[in-house]
C-alpha cells in the first residue's frame, strides 16, 4: 500500500492529525495494534463535580468516537489489530498480524503512546494482580471489576485517579499505599517523594482532578510534604490513601487472597510492623514511559528528559525529529494527558502538510500556541516539571542544529 | 454459581446478548467483540495459563499487549495475546504450553 502518510497509533493524537492531514488533501493510513482504535481514550471517563458545567465531564469513549467519525468521514484509512515491527527510512513500514505485510509512506508520524513502568514485587505474578491501566480500561471501558476488594499500589495521580473511578463504577478499593522499598522501586517508594510530587501537580492549577484530590485532602497536601507527613491517612472519597504503609508482597495460593502492609519511614525504609488485608485483587501503579522503539528503529536521534517520563525522541516545536519526514505527537513526546496529545497531532500534521508543500487549514504558529493552551486547561498532571522538560528538549535541538552545520552525516 | 464481575453500569445500559465459548473445553459465557480476557475475568477466570518454567498461575497484566502473560491458544493458534483478541461465538481457548508453538 501507498499512501501520503502513516500513522502509527489510534489514539487521541493519532486520530486528530489524521483528520487535519485528510484535510489538507493527504491520502493518510492509521495502524494501531488494538483491536479498536481510540487508544487510552477508551478506558478514560471522571468527572468534576465544581467545574463549570460544560467541562464537567471527560468522556474518553464518546471524544474517541466521534475522532474515529470525522477520520473516516475524510476517508482516513484506519487498521486495528495489526503490530507496526519496523519502521526505516524511504519510509517502509512492516507489519505483524496483517495479509498486506508492507505500508509505503512520504511521511511517517509516530503517536505510539506510553507503556506502564512494571513495579515487580513479591506476588506480582499472581493472578488478579494488574497495571493501573489495565485496571481503567477493565473498569471503564469493559465495566468488568478487577475484583471485589481492591488494593492499589503506587501513591502517583494516575492511581489515585485509577482509584477513584473504580470507587465510581461501584468497587470496593481498600486503599491506596506505597511501593515496597526494593533496588527496582527507588523513589517511588519514598512517602515524601510520592507527596512532594503529588503536591506540586495539585498545585498547578487549572486541574480539576487534582485539585478535587487536594480538596479532599483538606488542603494539607502541600503542608504534609513540608512537614514530614505528620498527616499519615489521607481520605480521598472515603478512599484511604495511607501514604506511611506499603504493600511489602501478596500472597495466595491460586490467585490474590491479600497483601501484607507495612508501616516505613517518611524515606520509605520499613518500620516492622506487618498487618495483613483481604483483598482479591491489586493494581500496581509504577508510572509511564513513552513508547520510543519505533523512533529507535527508525532511527532519529533519542535523548533522556526525566521530566518527560525518560528517553524521548529528540525532536523541534513543530514536531519534527532529527530523521527526515518523522514526525512524533503524543505521549511518546512527554507523558501527558489526552488534551495536549490531540493538539500535538493537529501541529504535527500541520507542520507534515507544510513539508509536503500542502496548505494546512491553520497557521503552524497557532497549532503551536493550541498545544501550550491545552497544556495549561489539561484536566490531570502526571509529571509536575513538564515545563523545565520542554525547555530542556528546546534547547538540545537547537543544539543539536548547530552542531550539525556542515555535518552531513546528521540524518545518520 | 460461577462469579460474576461485570458491573452494574453494564448490566444495565447494555442489552446484549452473551453468546457462548469455551475455556479448556469448559463452556463460559461473554459479549462478542471484547477482548477473551475480560470474557474469562468477567467470569471469574483470572488465571489464563501456567509458567512453563515454574508451573505458577498467570494471568492478565498490562492488559494491552506488552507483557504477554495472558497468552494462551486461541482456535488453535498459539501464544495468542488474550488481551487484545475479540471474543467471538465458540471462540476455543486453551491454556497453551509456552513451549510449544504450532506449525513450527
Amino acid at each position: 500500500m501507498n499512501v501520503d502518510v502513516a500513522i502509527i497509533g489510534s489514539g487521541p493524537a493519532g486520530l486528530a492529525a489524521s483528520i487535519e492531514l485528510a484535510e489538507s488533501g493527504l491520502s493518510v493510513v492509521i495502524l494501531d495494534e488494538y483491536y479498536r482504535p481510540g487508544g487510552r481514550l477508551l478506558g478514560q471517563r471522571y468527572e468534576d463535580p465544581k467545574a463549570p458545567e460544560t467541562e464537567r465531564e471527560w468522556d474518553g469513549m464518546k471524544l474517541a468516537l466521534e475522532l474515529v467519525e470525522q477520520a473516516r468521514k475524510r476517508q482516513v484509512e484506519i487498521r486495528c489489530g495489526v503490530t507496526v515491527w519496523s519502521v526505516s527510512p524511504g519510509w517502509k513500514i512492516e507489519l505483524g498480524g496483517a495479509d498486506e505485510k508492507t505500508v509505503h509512506a512520504k511521511a511517517v508520524l509516530l503517536a505510539t503512546g506510553a507503556a506502564e513502568r512494571a513495579l515487580p514485587m513479591p506476588g506480582w505474578t499472581l493472578p488478579g494482580v494488574v497495571s493501573v491501566g489495565a485496571a481503567q480500561t477493565f473498569t471503564n471501558l469493559h465495566h468488568v471489576a478487577i475484583g471485589k476488594s481492591v488494593m492499589v499500589v503506587g501513591v502517583d495521580p494516575l492511581a489515585i485517579s485509577v482509584a477513584l473511578e473504580m470507587k465510581h463504577a461501584g468497587v470496593n478499593v481498600v486503599g491506596v499505599a506505597m511501593a515496597p522499598r526494593s533496588p527496582m522501586t527507588e523513589k517511588l517508594s519514598s512517602p515524601s517523594h510520592a507527596l512532594s510530587q503529588l503536591a506540586k501537580a495539585a498545585d498547578l492549577a487549572p486541574n480539576p482532578l487534582l485539585r478535587l484530590m487536594g480538596r479532599l485532602a483538606g488542603g494539607r497536601l502541600g503542608k504534609m510534604a513540608v512537614h514530614a507527613l505528620r498527616w499519615p491517612l489521607l481520605q480521598i472519597e472515603g478512599i484511604p490513601v495511607d501514604i506511611r504503609k506499603a504493600v511489602a508482597r501478596i500472597e495466595g495460593e491460586e490467585s490474590v487472597e491479600a497483601v501484607i502492609l507495612q508501616s516505613v519511614s517518611a524515606n520509605g525504609v520499613p518500620t516492622g510492623r506487618e498487618e495483613r488485608v483481604e483483598v482479591d485483587a491489586v493494581c500496581l501503579s509504577a508510572g509511564l514511559y513513552p513508547l520510543i522503539e519505533l523512533a529507535q528503529v527508525a532511527g532519529c536521534s533519542l535523548v533522556q528528559v526525566p521530566e518527560l517520563g525518560g528517553v524521548v525522541p529528540l525532536y523541534g516545536s513543530d514536531l519534527s525529529t532529527t530523521a527526515d519526514g518523522l514526525y512524533v505527537a503524543g505521549n511518546i513526546t512527554g507523558i501527558e494527558g489526552a488534551k495536549v496529545a490531540m493538539a500535538q497531532g493537529k501541529l504535527a500534521a500541520v507542520s507534515i502538510a507544510q513539508a509536503m508543500g500542502k496548505s494546512p487549514t491553520l497557521p503552524k504558529e497557532e497549532a503551536i500556541q493550541a498545544v501550550k493552551r491545552a497544556r495549561a486547561l489539561s484536566p490531570i498532571r502526571f509529571l509536575p516539571d513538564v515545563e523545565q522538560g520542554l525547555a530542556k528538549m528546546e534547547r538540545l535541538w537547537r543544539e543539536a542544529w548547530l552542531s550539525k552545520e556542515g555535518d552531513e552525516a546528521w540524518r545518520m | 454459581m460461577a462469579a460474576n464481575f461485570r458491573l452494574p453500569v453494564a448490566e444495565s445500559s447494555e442489552k446484549r446478548e452473551q453468546i457462548a465459548f469455551t475455556f479448556n473445553g469448559q463452556q463460559v459465557m461473554g459479549y462478542e467483540g471484547e477482548p477473551i480476557a475480560v470474557a474469562l475475568w468477567a467470569c471469574g477466570i483470572k488465571t489464563i495459563r501456567s509458567c512453563g518454567a515454574t508451573a505458577q498461575p498467570r494471568g492478565v497484566y498490562c492488559g494491552i499487549g506488552h507483557c504477554y502473560e495472558c497468552r494462551a491458544q486461541v482456535d488453535g493458534v498459539a501464544n495468542v495475546r488474550t488481551c487484545m483478541t475479540p471474543l467471538s461465538r465458540g471462540t476455543s481457548v486453551s491454556s497453551s504450553s509456552d513451549w510449544h508453538i504450532e506449525g513450527a
